[in-house]
């Protein structure tokens, strides 16, 4: 369900204005998996269905277990029968499942657009000047990538103390807005764009701020898509950092989840499933609406 | 030579990230000094505002609504006192032990640490000697903490010590279980057993659990005490009732390769040798329990609405019951206990009051009502059990209760650790235990291998 990282920094390699078919050398085909030979043709596929089949069990298991009745979450039968919704009305009296969903969106698309933006900023900044210090200050963004989570979480969660921020969400979206991800993904497909397209632009009187947004950004859609659906979906996931901020409140869906883990006095499996399978939900649907961009910026890295 | 300025950019670059990163963190704060006399009374108009951690306001349902609920009353009967609930801030996926006083220190290191926290007891060393936690003795004196254990319905004899280190009172015992066999009766009568009688040894656990196996093709018998998942608390029990002891009574010395220990563990190992458990996980065994699949578990009372819920909503359901820990030929048996206590680490005198006011509460006659009425937990002021406006009614209706309240009465404290590195030293106890019991391995050379390595994580005398 989650998109990779590398497939995200192959896409945003890709070439812009690249278009399927170009570039391909002679003899080179866009064939089935498997190559030519049905006998690879085969295998290959048999590969790739235990692979799905690996990947989409878990997420139905899920869901047929938050759809037998709550008496019924130990059975093991692959299909739920007879079918009941009562997990999700259990899951749905013990925590607020709806604003959950709706503060849990407000604040990974936050942090999506925040992150998207600074790092479309900060990218621009590298790769379209020269400025003293500009090495040494990408490889600082490149250190920030290499510090982990468990070294900045006390000075931040200090900072927001002292700032009066603690169990709100913005506590949650504001020390996140930047990430040394989308920066370092950003220049990188920047560094190929067309200088020519950017001084051409820069000749006909456009402001750079004009340029970034008028000729820039559109070229940079399916990066942008795809790199901001994975940061999407990152917050999402995220669970440590709310878990820190929201100590007082259980106002986002990864804490609401977490209530129903009990250690030993035992798991809410009926309420856990009803309650993950609805927090899927907003990931599925922002997949279905994405997909044509996400998928062709796939496409254009594939071909590159 | 443009390589080598590169990798030197990196590193520079690295380390600035690093030194930038690692700016602004603070250091844990030290315990500070407690005040000398008691602190006093909260007068009427005095507001003051306290901040309550408990792990239970992390669990959905009963767990948090009986917490919220107990909050409300104490602040109805305290109106000049605020309580802010808060849970535990965990990366773990279930459960909490350690985690709740990793979070505690947490925001001790940023300056803000909750008045009142809800410690499992492994970790109440570390709060007092790590975390700074507040001796109750010194706060409201030693005669108001002893008062409190007294009244209508007293504290369990046995519980009142939980709490203390070096002779202090700083955690009051809240919540706890000890180890009980929950057995499945239907299983038993299949398989030709007796289910009025269950095992009361561990031979006869053997014996009956193979009986299950062989003929109703369920697995037998599970001890969740024996993995690093499990926690010790319930291991302790095993080794404490074979004579033995994880530590010296003077907390020097590790013992918990000596014969008492290898010969349980290896009882352990012989179970799972001869098929009589099952090779599960914690959370494999739980839920199989739960959907009648195995035949007896060991286990805390904590468990019990679980296994409760998985036995009347099966199909057929099946009959849950609940023995006392089975011994050692010729032993009795010593259960030890799980739990929480409630500690203390408001430094300021009226959040000590006030926080001092909610611990009397919680554990109160009418605390212990709601906490064993709406959770289920152990009611530690026993002779609610037989009090009509107790929990009479309720022990009626739930008579699986009556086997920890009999155990409670020779029970003996599960030992925590000491030193910095007491989660280490319980790790590498418990891993040897479970690569002996489920991987084969033999006793008596992993139990000293792993007792040498956890001698060097004690704290030097």
């Amino acid at each position: 369900m989650a998109v990779s990282t590398t497939a995200v920094t192959a896409a945003a390699a890709g070439m812009p204005g690249e278009r399927r078919g170009e570039g391909r050398r002679p003899g080179e085909t866009d064939g089935p998996v498997g190559g030519g030979s049905p006998l690879g043709s085969f295998i290959g596929h048999a590969v790739l269905t235990l692979l799905s089949l690996a990947c989409v069990l878990p997420i139905g298991w899920m869901y047929a277990t938050s759809l037998r009745r709550p008496s019924d979450v130990y059975a093991t039968s692959p299909l739920p029968w007879p079918l009941s919704v009562g997990n999700y009305r259990h899951a749905a009296e013990v925590i607020p499942i709806g604003p959950m969903l709706f503060n849990t969106f407000a604040v990974a698309a936050l942090t999506a657009l925040g992150q998207l933006l600074t790092g479309l900023l900060a990218a621009y900044a590298f790769a379209a000047w020269r400025f003293p210090g500009q090495r040494p200050l990408y490889l600082l963004f490149v250190g920030t990538w290499l510090v982990p989570f468990q070294v900045t979480m006390v000075p931040n969660y200090t900072l927001l103390l002292r700032l009066g921020l603690l169990n709100t969400l913005a506590g949650v979206v504001i020390p996140t807005l930047c990430t040394a991800l989308s920066v370092l993904l950003l220049r990188q497909h920047m560094e190929s764009f067309p200088k020519e397209l950017l001084e051409a632009a820069r000749m006909d009187g456009r402001s750079s701020w004009s340029v970034l947004w008028t000729v820039v950004v559109p070229n940079l859609r399916p990066a942008l898509a795809a790199l901001g659906i994975v940061l999407f979906i990152n917050a999402w996931n995220e669970y440590f950092w709310p878990a820190m901020v929201l100590q007082r409140a259980n106002s986002m869906i990864q804490l609401g989840l977490r209530g129903f883990l009990g250690g030993t006095e035992g798991n809410d499996w009926g309420g856990l499933m009803a309650a993950s399978g609805l927090a899927c939900l907003p990931i599925f649907a922002l997949y279905v609406l994405l997909q044509r961009h996400i998928v062709s910026a796939f496409i254009h890295s594939g071909l590159k | 030579m443009k390589k080598s300025r590169c990798s030197g950019g990196i590193a520079a670059a690295l380390a600035l990230a690093l030194a930038a990163a690692a700016c602004g963190g603070s250091s844990p704060a030290a315990s500070s000094p407690t005040a000398a006399a008691t602190v006093p009374e909260l007068r009427p108009d005095q507001q003051v505002s306290i901040v309550f951690e408990s792990y239970n306001l992390a669990q959905a349902g009963p767990w948090t609504d009986t917490f919220t609920d107990m909050i409300k009353k104490f602040q109805l009967a305290h109106p000049n006192i605020t309580v802010t609930a808060q849970k535990p801030a965990t990366a773990t996926a279930s459960g909490y032990g350690s985690a709740a006083a990793a979070s505690v220190q947490r925001q001790i290191a940023a300056g803000n640490p909750p008045d009142v926290g809800q410690l499992v007891f492994g970790d109440l060393f570390y709060a007092v000697r790590g975390l700074g936690a507040t001796p109750l003795d010194t706060v409201v004196g030693h005669d108001a903490v002893q008062a409190n254990f007294g009244g209508t319905h007293p504290f369990a004899a046995t519980a009142r010590t939980l709490g203390d280190v070096d002779g202090k009172t700083y955690g009051i015992p809240f919540v706890f279980s000890t180890p009980i066999l929950y057995y499945n009766a239907s299983l038993f009568t299949q398989a030709g057993l007796d289910p009025a009688k269950p095992p009361s040894t561990w031979a006869e656990v053997k014996t009956a659990a193979l009986a299950i196996r062989s003929r109703t093709g369920k697995d037998g018998a599970y001890i969740d005490c024996l993995t690093k998942k499990a926690g010790d608390w319930c291991y302790q029990s095993l080794v404490d009732s074979n004579g033995g002891s994880v530590i010296s009574t003077d907390r020097t010395r590790l013992t918990f390769a000596d014969p008492p220990a290898v010969d349980a563990v290896t009882m352990a190992q012989d179970l799972v040798r001869s098929g009589a458990t099952p090779k599960l996980s914690q959370e494999q065994a739980y839920p199989a329990f739960a959907r009648g699949e195995i035949g007896m578990i060991l286990e805390s009372s904590a468990a019990e609405a679980t296994f409760r819920k998985g036995a009347t909503g099966a199909s057929p359901p099946w009959d849950l019951r609940a023995a006392q820990m089975p011994s050692f030929d010729g032993r009795t048996v010593e259960p030890t206990n799980s739990g929480a206590a409630l500690v203390m680490f408001a430094k300021d005198p009226a959040k000590q009051r006030a926080a001092w006011e909610l611990m009397k509460f919680l554990t109160s006659d009418e605390g212990y009502v709601q906490l064993t009425s709406k959770i289920g937990y152990l009611p530690l002021r026993t002779s609610l059990l037989d009090d009509p406006a107790g929990l009479k009614d309720w022990a009626a209706k739930n008579p699986l209760i009556k086997p920890n309240i009999d155990q409670l009465a020779r029970l003996r404290p599960a030992v925590a650790f000491p030193g910095d590195n007491y989660v280490q030293i319980k790790d590498t106890m418990l891993e040897a235990v479970e690569s002996v019991v489920y991987s084969g391995a033999d006793a008596r050379s992993t139990l000293a291998a792993a007792q040498d390595r956890a001698t060097k994580l004690l704290p030097k005398a």
